[in-house]
């Protein structure tokens, strides 16, 4: 029962503690003043932040005063810019005065009082946005851009001077999110370029007192930007393509030039020049036809040709009346040997000294003549041409010592330098002389003249020297000379003797030889024609005195006498006449000549001078010039045959 | 060689290329001077732009004012509350100035021309001094001291400017010319010269800063009223 009672107060006093906080009344929080805005500098207006209210209704009220003054004014206008807002109209409103504005909040409990605020209304001026943002799409030369214009907010008097908005807007394309913003200053309006072709572009404009704050954005004005091509880059396609046409024009021309271009940084290897090599063969890459232009077909000598391989020697048959006749055999045989080698007409090509009528037209016992020849000799690249060379200078030495008087009044001195066909010895050593001469040379078997057999200083020589025969069988006639008719048993020493001086006008070869007169000539040794062999040679043989000895013994064993030309008939063919009958010189020994009515064919004859001349050997002592035969040759001592005798190739 | 001339060629033809380029760029219009005496060879200035000119000025005579008050309010005033209780008295509140857009229009322009060069010259002294007692203080730096001595010698010229411009109107009759004779100075300071010497350096930045937008607006009101067709 005590306790119950105990326990009854205490809860009584709960009830109303409780009931009591329910009912607290405070007097109001205090306000705050949040801002206070003028849009046009003509107005303003304050809002205000209420506190707590304290539970019960409370009033605001708003108070203010001006500068150095200490009358305290009330707001105006509670209602106009709606809750908790003063605004102060145009007559209540001084510029450049500073006002100081208090918020008082008041309930039935009490009031509260806000911190005091000190407002110019120059430092609050915000403006409105700007109205009428209009975006157009211009054109122009560099492609479209924007206008953006607009216009100063409604209030705000910029005409007058009063306020000075200065503008500023942004834009964006659609889809982005970064704003690209552009101050605009005072103007009302502005150009924006450098647009994406159809892009959809945003627009906002905003604007500011020189000394206040921003407005807002005005709402978003869209635009499309419809499609171009971009000016820029047609300026660099143009450039682009001119470049590209520029440099094609310039390649083409490089092109065509090519050749000179060449010609200027790589300069043509100067080719060989050798006579008878064919670049173009080379170039086609047979080598085998190049070199094979080279050969002389008669040279190696081959198992098909003649085992008697012809080596031209040039031999001149010395008689005083018939000088001519043999010297313009002689020629007629040069020149045969010059149309019959058919050369191509390459100037510095080696060529056979039978070949070119120049050769007869060099000066005499010059050794620059005879090196041309060498020279030329040379550039045939063989080793024979090189040998009788050796020979020839060999020769030559010989040879002025010798020859006595050539006539130099006639002419020019010729110097024949294949004249020099070494022969020495040769009886004895046909074959030994094989490997130096490998190819059956057109040499022109010449004997020089040479003075009365008594001098014996013919010329000999060099018995290694010999001619170098082709393999094995070589023919080749010698003018044998016997400078002992006396004495048959000396063994007649067969001496080519080289025709190196001797004056033969190759300009009127006719009258030159005609007026030659060689110094007593003395042939020694008469050849033979032996035969002719395949390749239209004619292959002499010397013919022994006893040939012509009525009672010697003819060692003519082979083939039949042809040792007098007969004359060169109109198809420029030497025509050898066979002499049966030895006749006999008055003034020389005895003189064999055998008319041979046969007629050669040779197309080394082809020769123009038509002169019939008759190719009377001399005799030599016939007597006693017994001459072993010799395998290849048989020599007989009957005349000499003053040809040119070229192998056809 | 072939070689060495088409190298030639095509260097010219990039040359060329190039050259014309940026010809089309080169090309640029030059702008004829500025004269004051109508000499030859230069444009006479015109009202509008003397307007402009002093215009500029003042705006950027205001500008320094602003930033000179918002350094002195930053260090030396932090509390607002005692900014409230000062009583900031300008030694200019003598000069009746139009406060109110309204107020403005209604003066003539003589008026407003002359209250814009009693400012002007109301002002010149006390930014002189104020200026040495900062370059000799040295709780101010370099900056604001050269600011102080821009600002004093900008209200110099741009009084001497708005003198221009008044006598610009004046010949072209625009105003009246009893202008001149407001340009004394005895005549427009107060006869209490003390009274801006106590003014602290606070106060001074305060009300040179109002002063300053008070004539920048009246110039700029002036010239709309006169010129309006110019950025008005």
């Amino acid at each position: 029962m005590r306790r119950a009672v105990g326990s009854v107060p205490l809860l009584l006093m709960l009830f109303f503690i409780g009931h009591a906080k329910e009912t607290r009344y405070s007097p109001p929080g205090k306000p705050k003043l949040t801002s206070c805005r003028s849009p046009e500098k003509e107005t303003f207006t304050c809002w205000w932040e209420p506190g707590s209210d304290g539970g019960l209704p409370t009033t605001y009220a708003l108070y203010y005063r001006k500068e150095n003054s200490d009358a305290v004014y009330e707001c105006p206008d509670y209602h106009t810019a709606g809750e908790n807002s003063c605004f102060f109209n145009k007559n209540d409103t001084s510029i450049w005065v500073n006002y100081n504005i208090t918020v008082v909040a008041t309930n039935a409990l009490g009031s509260n009082f806000s911190d005091p605020v000190d407002v110019d209304v120059v430092y609050i001026v915000q403006p409105h946005t700007p109205e009428n943002v209009t975006v157009t799409v211009m054109e122009d030369k560099d492609g479209p851009f924007l206008r953006v214009s607009w216009e100063p907010p409604r209030k705000a008097d910029t005409r007058s001077g009063w306020i000075t908005l200065i503008y500023e807007l942004r834009v964006k394309l659609e889809g982005e999110e970064e704003w690209e913003e552009h101050r605009a200053g005072q103007q009302k309006m502005f150009n924006i370029f450098s647009l994406r072709s159809g892009g959809m572009y945003l627009v906002q404009v905003r604007c500011k007192p020189d000394h206040g704050f921003w407005s807002e954005w005005s709402s978003t004005t869209y635009i499309k930007v419809p499609d171009y091509f971009p000016r820029e880059t047609s300026v660099w396609i143009l450039i682009a393509v001119f470049s590209a046409f520029i440099f094609f024009i310039l390649t083409w021309i490089l092109n065509l030039k090519s050749n000179s271009v060449k010609h200027c940084l790589l300069p043509p290897v100067p080719g060989p020049k050798i006579k008878g090599f064919d670049k173009q063969l080379l170039k086609n890459g047979r080598s085998e036809e190049v070199f094979s232009a080279l050969v002389v077909p008669g040279f190696p000598p081959t198992t098909s040709s003649d085992c008697e391989d012809l080596l031209v020697e040039y031999l001149e048959v010395y008689t005083p009346e018939e000088q001519e006749l043999i010297l313009e055999e002689g020629k007629d045989l040069q020149e045969g040997c010059l149309k019959s080698k058919g050369s191509p007409s390459d100037s510095d090509s080696g060529r056979g000294s039978c070949d070119s009528h120049t050769l007869l037209m060099e000066k005499c016992g010059e050794g620059e003549g005879k090196e041309e020849k060498h020279q030329e000799r040379a550039q045939k690249g063989k080793r024979q041409q090189k040998h009788q060379t050796g020979w020839e200078e060999g020769d030559v030495s010989h040879t002025r010592e010798d020859v006595l008087s050539p006539d130099m009044s006639e002419g020019r001195v010729k110097t024949w330098p294949s004249v020099f066909s070494p022969l020495p010895q040769y009886s004895s050593r046909p074959l030994d002389h094989q490997g130096s001469l490998e190819t059956a040379r057109q040499l022109c078997l010449s004997d020089s003249l040479f003075p009365p057999p008594s001098t014996s200083s013919h010329l000999s020589y060099n018995a290694k020297e010999g001619l170098a025969l082709g393999s094995g069988q070589q023919e080749f006639y010698l003018g044998k000379k016997q400078t002992h008719p006396s004495n048959p048993q000396s063994q007649p020493r067969w001496h080519l003797q080289a025709h190196s001086d001797f004056n033969i006008s190759s300009m009127d070869r006719k009258q030159a030889a005609s007026g030659l007169q060689l110094p007593g000539f003395r042939s020694t040794e008469y050849v033979e024609v032996q035969r002719v062999n395949q390749e239209d040679m004619v292959i002499l043989q010397p013919l022994f005195s006893s040939s012509c000895q009525r009672d010697g013994h003819l060692q003519i064993g082979q083939g039949e006498d042809y040792s007098k030309v007969k004359g060169v008939d109109s198809g420029n063919m030497l025509l050898l006449q066979r002499e049966v009958e030895v006749k006999r010189e008055e003034e020389d020994g005895d003189r064999y000549s055998c008319d041979i009515q046969d007629r050669v064919t040779e197309s080394c004859y082809t020769t123009s001078t038509a002169a019939s001349s008759q190719v009377t050997g001399k005799p030599t002592s016939c007597a006693g010039t017994a001459m072993p035969v010799q395998e290849e040759m048989v020599l007989a001592a009957n005349g000499y045959v003053d040809q040119n005798i070229t192998s056809v190739h | 060689l072939p070689s060495s001339f088409l190298c030639v060629t095509v260097s010219a033809v990039w040359v060329g290329l190039v050259c014309l380029l940026f010809y089309s760029r080169l090309v640029r219009v030059g702008a004829a001077p500025i004269c004051t005496n109508g000499q030859a060879g230069c444009h006479i200035l015109s009202l509008a732009d003397l307007f402009d000119r002093v215009i500029q000025h003042s705006a950027r005579m205001h500008g320094i004012s602003s930033d000179l008050h918002s350094e002195f309010e930053q260090y030396f005033f932090p509390s607002k509350n005692h900014i409230g209780r000062v009583n900031r008295i300008c030694h200019t509140s003598t000069i009746l100035t139009p406060n109110g857009k309204e107020n403005a229009q209604r003066l003539a322009r003589e008026e407003l021309t002359e209250v814009i060069l009693k400012l002007l010259v109301a002002w010149r002294d006390p930014l002189w001094h104020f200026q040495q007692s900062i370059a000799h203080h040295h709780d101010f730096n370099n900056f604001s001291s050269n600011k102080a001595l821009e600002m004093s010698d900008m209200v110099h010229e741009l009084r001497k400017g708005v003198e221009k411009v008044a006598e610009k109107m004046q010949m072209l009759g625009i105003i009246s010319n009893s202008v001149n004779s407001l340009t004394s100075p005895e005549a427009l300071i107060p006869s209490d010269r003390a009274e801006w010497r106590l003014m602290k350096d606070y106060v001074l930045l305060y009300c040179f800063r109002r002063d300053s937008n008070k004539v920048q607006n009246y110039l700029k009101i002036l010239k709309c009223r006169i010129i309006p067709q110019h950025e008005c």
